[in-house]
């Protein structure tokens, strides 16, 4: 029995791996079904007389509404996880038995941290196939390299967010408390983003690169935001473990 | 010693948790740590096992990094973890020392040590607050560590699980040190060598159980009586040797000046007041009376 395997029964046991994979797989089947007849069900609930027109969806708008729902509902999903198994300081007695077995948090926080971020990349691959399987059936198949690119680019930004996650973990004490200051952090970057401009250069940034891909956009353009990413993704968890060897029990 | 603090002091804003402790655990001893509640026990263990630090003062400890092993009051564990898992995962943190028995074994015999044997396949969440307490000190000692910081190790234990902690404590001397904190006074005086008292953050008396016990409380006579314990109390309570007078049921404690005037004038007194005695002899000291003297 090791740090790792724990962190896996944590996923498996808990269901907390079965509750990413059918988040991200419901959002994948269902976001470009909702792209493909959301004419037909706007004029299904439309008012007498009042007539939507929309255009033809392409298979852009399928995988757009995939990210759409996959960016709010599925990261909620994903910091509650990565908070159950980051914040684990929540409980005094819990922390005390890892605490003095080991001689820096480092060995407590990279295995919840890395399994973490398995399982909600796991969510992710599988919710993207699922979109782009469902995209391809109903409205034509996606560009293949812009999909496998805005994948990844998704797979960043997440590593990131359980980053994100781990370090403010380390700044407070409850599940709920570190998954909503999380929530939040994320939030204040995507609104500095949107309003200086700087989306481009900031983690959130990726959060919609997969949507923005398959519309054409290229790849290149998120290259900044990767790397700032990849930056802070390393910041947080060093922040993280200091901290964490700083704190009282 | 393998243990030792020196002028140490831990404040939360004004308030002085831990003031001046000086402690002192001599290497292979079973080290009782007892105080009233608030009075710092746990937050010197808290230093101790590395999990608080001090705001002034200095800790020596004499065991190697990693053989130093914490068990808190209320052990708690993840809910979907097996009794098994929990001591395996110890045991893979913290493994016992090189030439020591196979690991699997190892958790065998802990879990059977500390009668979880049965149990041990069975999701933690399902445990009882004793159980818990068990498999909190089968994950302390399946390491084979060094020094153990136990507190309140019984607390939440049925007698006859009270009696396995204490019996496991006390087997442990000469092969690790144990410093434990206790509320339980008498299973102090059974399984300690050594004893601290601490009261609002501060050390009142540490040493050995006997240096403790001998000379500090008030000599003192314990008396059964058949008939007459009401006309001897009256006659008693005249006597200008007799210092205190109160009955625990069955037995008059009687409070002396002097042994040595009880052992002249007693037997007088209570054949004056015409009483049956069933039995006479001196009341042991015992660590409660010290304890209460010291700490009202």
């Amino acid at each position: 029995m090791t740090l790792w395997r724990l962190e896996w029964l944590r996923l498996v046991r808990t269901r907390r791996l079965f509750a990413l994979l059918t988040a991200y797989a419901f959002f994948g089947l269902t976001g470009p079904l909702t792209a493909r007849f959301l004419g037909e069900i706007l004029r299904v609930v439309g008012t007498d007389g009042v007539q939507v027109q929309l255009p033809d969806p392409t298979p852009a708008d399928g995988i757009a509404q995939f990210v759409s729902n996959a960016s709010q509902i599925g990261l909620l999903v994903v910091l509650l996880v990565a908070a159950s198994a980051l914040a684990f300081d929540a409980r005094r007695e819990m922390a005390v038995f890892l605490r003095t077995r080991v001689t820096s948090v480092r060995s407590i926080v990279l295995p919840a941290y890395a399994v973490t971020t398995a399982g909600a990349v796991c969510g992710l691959l599988l919710g993207s196939a699922c979109a782009w399987y469902e995209t391809t059936v109903l409205l034509g198949a996606p560009p293949a390299k812009a999909m496998l690119a805005g994948t990844a680019y998704g797979v960043a930004f997440l590593a990131f967010a359980v980053a994100v996650v781990a370090f403010v973990a380390a700044l407070v004490r409850g599940v709920l408390a570190t998954a909503g200051v999380s929530v939040v952090l994320l939030l204040l970057t995507s609104l500095v983003g949107g309003l200086v401009r700087a989306s481009t250069w900031l983690p959130t940034g990726l959060l919609g690169a997969l949507g923005n891909l398959t519309a054409g956009r290229p790849a290149a353009d998120y290259l900044p935001s990767l790397a700032v990413t990849l930056i802070l993704t390393v910041a947080a968890l060093a922040g993280a473990i200091s901290l964490g060897n700083r704190r009282e029990l | 010693m393998i243990v030792e603090t020196s002028a140490l002091v831990k404040r939360y804003g004004p308030h002085a948790a831990l003031d001046g402790i000086d402690l002192h655990v001599p290497a292979g001893s079973v080290y009782g740590l007892v105080g009233p509640n608030g009075a710092g026990k746990t937050t010197l263990l808290g230093i101790l096992s590395g999990l608080r630090r001090p705001t002034s003062g200095t800790v020596r400890l004499g065991a190697r990094p990693g053989r130093i092993a914490t068990l808190p009051d209320t052990p708690q564990f993840d809910p979907w973890l097996t009794g098994r898992e929990v001591v395996s995962l110890a045991a893979r943190l913290a493994p016992p020392p090189a030439g020591a028995t196979t690991a699997t074994s190892r958790v065998d015999g802990v879990l059977a040590q500390t009668g979880l044997a049965d149990a041990a396949d069975r999701r933690v969440g399902g445990y009882s607050r004793g159980m818990l307490q068990r498999l909190g000190l089968a994950a302390t000692v399946v390491g084979e560590p060094e020094l153990l910081l136990l507190d309140e190790p019984a607390s939440a234990l049925d007698p006859a699980g009270r009696r396995e902690v204490l019996d496991l404590i006390a087997q442990l001397r000469g092969h690790a040190t144990v410093v434990f904190s206790s509320h339980i006074l008498a299973d102090v005086q059974e399984v300690c060598d050594r004893i601290g008292i601490l009261r609002h953050g501060r050390m009142l008396f540490q040493g050995g159980l006997e240096d403790l016990l001998v000379g500090r409380a008030t000599p003192a006579y314990r008396i059964r009586l058949r008939t007459g314990a009401d006309q001897a109390e009256a006659l008693l309570r005249q006597q200008p040797w007799v210092t205190s007078l109160r009955s625990d049921g069955s037995h008059l404690i009687v409070g002396l000046r002097t042994v040595d005037e009880a052992q002249t004038h007693l037997a007088a007194v209570l054949a004056e007041a015409g009483a049956k005695v069933v039995s006479l002899g001196p009341q042991e000291a015992q660590l409660e009376d010290v304890f209460l003297e010291l700490t009202s």
